[in-house]
């Protein structure tokens, strides 16, 4: 019994790091918390689901994931230009990008209301088990997968910013910009990769989302919630934090589901997180945050 | 307002006249001729006053319709308003109300009991509709029991929970609330009903989403139902909005191992504890409310068995009342699938309209609502409503049991009397 309540806990933990992370990375760069990853996701899952519903026979599972992480780059980079790249040349206070960042999250799910309702769409069958057994625990297909992607884009995210130069350079933007700049670093090509790593991870989520969940306007900002909870956790900043945050998140809510009710579970998870702020505001990861927005 | 233009009427009609007079007193030889005048003068006024009151007797009857256009339920609430208006589009080109046509005022509540109370008054303060049509749901029809009798507006809808039509505390019928289908514990009745007799089942589990009315008012009757009749409840488990992921909730019901499992929530909540109950290993009876209908099967993923579930129409019988209409709908909106809620908007105007062809006033409140009241073998999309004086909620509808086949077709298997 808590070997499977164990691997529900990570299955969903992962869907929560992919969302963390998603924060975590614009944060690190950009100093505010981007919740138009909400409805970025939502948008990768309505594209995902109308993706894979186009063709006869429908694309094998991981063609549809490719396309969609595209399709989320190409979304977030569209929104970086459109809602915050002004405010960027500008040096706008950091409310601006909150703000805009709530209005672009508001309107994208508005506009998938608009044209889709707000009925859920049921993703056509990924596989032809939803379900194996190993032993006596019951292992669900999906929550596999998502968790062996999860895995290997967070792993090679992690790469990426520890042992490459844009990943240096991500580094040294994050720790001043300014100054990044004076040495040479294009400040501009460093957020262009942060909003397309931002995007991947929304394309990616809005794929597994809509598998599992189903696909309609909120299913992202839904779910953005226990991801931001996760980030905020981890270290608002903190890749590592984020996933760590997330899958003990995760772990926490089914434990807390199954043993004392889902409605006390949601308080009591909350008042974890304020527990959190108030004793350590800088999370798990130990990174102070003044610019929290 | 009909009096007033009378009166003014009158005077301008007796101003020419009492000029007439005073020239007439000046020429004492035409008295009769005078007289005459007069009388005919009195006789053009009454008829002028009469064809005055005609024409205002044919102004339109107005009637809102206040339906969930773009909040949580409004896939249904579209297909609740459609119904509406398709109704009196028809009612209208048969006639209207003696004569009197019907315009319809539709407006969006978003499933939201503020926004409700917003649409209730901008429809009576601005509008100043006679009555009005309501949605399919009780969270925002809550808000409108008290405002209703304040306002003498009768509401005819599908609230479904109780607390809409009567109050709690006294049992008392709310004067102008009126529901045009089976009530949540009439449904919830007849499906644990069906469960232990005719399926001989006897442990059960809930799965439920405690933030939504319907939910709950659907829940906690079968539980009741079953524990009064010799069945016994294992789990009782429960979800709330924000939660998306129910497989701790759904090993808890493996473990407690019932014989059936009664889901109750609206269609994308209903769909995905079918798929975490199967995916945790459930293999028993899965109960549900008609949320598990069309387009359920498209939107799970595991296998569709044993799943029963309550229907309020036979909707894809060609020979049942309904057909026709929901053919309508599909052909006019393109849909795939029928829609139960095209006839509850339909339904709630023909109840509204037999209360309006009764009255000597359809536009009187107070009339209406004891018409209302009497509502009595009132034909619908399919059958016919009587509803209860005590609480104004039908006394004589029952509800289809449905299932799907091995093709996932929807099958109508029984009818459960009330």
């Amino acid at each position: 019994m808590a070997l499977q309540l164990i691997i529900n806990g990570i299955s969903v933990g992962a869907i929560y790091a992919l969302i963390a992370v998603g924060f975590a990375v614009v944060f690190n760069i950009m100093r505010f918390s981007n919740f138009a990853h909400g409805g970025m996701i939502s948008a990768c899952a309505f594209i995902s689901f109308f993706f894979q519903r186009a063709f006869d026979p429908p694309p094998p599972f991981y063609v549809t994931i490719l396309f969609t992480a595209v399709c989320g780059t190409i979304l977030a980079l569209l929104i970086d230009t459109v809602a915050y790249r002004r405010i960027r040349i500008k040096n706008s206070p950091k409310i601006y990008y909150f703000l805009m960042s709530l209005t672009f999250a508001i309107l994208i799910e508005q506009v998938l209301n608009v044209f889709y309702g707000t009925n859920m769409y049921g993703f056509p069958k990924v596989f032809q088990s939803e379900t194996f057994m190993i032993g006596s625990i019951i292992f669900k297909t999906m929550n596999m997968v998502i968790l062996a992607v999860s895995v290997v884009i967070l792993s090679a995210l992690i790469l990426l910013i520890n042992k490459t130069k844009i990943g240096l350079a991500i580094r040294a933007v994050a720790i001043n910009a300014d100054t990044s700049r004076l040495m040479g670093i294009n400040s501009s090509v460093i957020v262009t990769t942060i909003f397309s790593i931002a995007g991947i991870l929304a394309g990616v989520a809005g794929v597994f989302l809509g598998v599992q969940y189903g696909v309609y306007p909120s299913v992202g900002p839904s779910m953005m919630l226990k991801g931001f909870i996760a980030s905020i956790i981890g270290g608002l900043g903190s890749l590592s934090g984020a996933i760590f945050a997330a899958i003990a998140l995760g772990l926490i809510e089914i434990f807390l589901t199954f043993f004392i009710g889902a409605t006390e579970a949601t308080v009591i998870m909350f008042a974890i997180m304020l527990g959190f702020l108030f004793i350590r505001p800088q999370g798990i990861a130990g990174k102070f945050v003044e610019d929290k927005a | 307002m009909r009096k007033v233009l009378l009166v003014l009427l009158v005077i301008v009609f007796m101003l020419p006249l009492a000029a007439c007079q005073g020239t007439v007193n000046d020429n004492v030889g035409e008295v009769p001729e005078v007289e005459e005048v007069a009388e005919e003068a009195a006789e053009e006024v009454e008829e002028v006053a009469e064809e005055v009151v005609e024409e205002v007797n044919l102004e339109p009857i107005v009637v809102g319709n206040i339906q969930d256009l773009s909040g949580g339920a409004s896939e249904p609430g579209k297909a609740n308003a459609w119904g509406a208006e398709y109704a009196v589009q028809v009612i209208n080109e048969n006639g209207g109300i003696n004569g009197r046509m019907i315009e319809m005022i539709t407006l969006d509540c978003k499933n939201d009991l503020n926004e409700g109370i917003n649409a209730y008054r901008k429809l009576v303060d601005e509008y100043e509709v006679v009555a009005i049509i309501g949605p399919p749901l009780s969270n925002p029809a809550s808000g409108w029991v008290e405002l209703s009798e304040e306002d003498q507006v009768p509401i005819v809808g599908h609230f479904m929970d109780e607390i809409c039509t009567t109050d709690p505390d006294t049992g008392e019928p709310y004067p102008y609330m009126f529901l045009a289908e089976p009530s949540c514990s009439m449904q919830s009745d007849m499906m644990a009903k069906f469960a232990l007799e005719d399926l001989g089942l006897t442990t059960f589990a809930t799965l439920y989403n405690t933030g939504n009315a319907f939910a709950v008012a659907h829940a906690k009757p079968f539980m009741d139902y079953v524990e009064a009749n010799g069945g016994e409840i294992l789990a009782e488990e429960t979800f709330t909005w924000t939660d998306t992921d129910y497989s701790a909730q759904a090993l808890k019901i493996v473990n407690a191992n019932p014989e059936a499992v009664f889901l109750s929530d609206y269609a994308n909540q209903a769909s995905l504890a079918y798929d975490f109950l199967r995916d945790a290993g459930y293999e028993g009876v899965i109960l549900g409310a008609n949320t598990l209908s069309l387009p359920f099967p498209s939107l799970v993923k595991n296998d569709i068995y044993d799943v029963y579930f309550l229907q309020n129409y036979d909707m894809l019988n060609t020979e049942a009342g309904g057909y026709e209409l929901f053919q309508t709908y599909m052909a006019a909106e393109g849909a795939d699938y029928p829609k139960a809620n095209v006839a509850f908007g339909w339904d709630a105007v023909q109840v509204l309209v037999a209360a309006m062809l009764q009255a000597e006033d359809p536009t009187d409140g107070v009339e209406l609502r004891d018409l209302l009241a009497q509502t009595d073998g009132v034909v619908l999309a399919e059958g016919t409503i009587t509803i209860d004086p005590a609480t104004h909620r039908p006394s004589n509808m029952g509800m289809y049991i449905a299932d799907y086949d091995e093709n996932n077709e929807l099958r109508i298997l029984t009818y459960i009397a009330p």
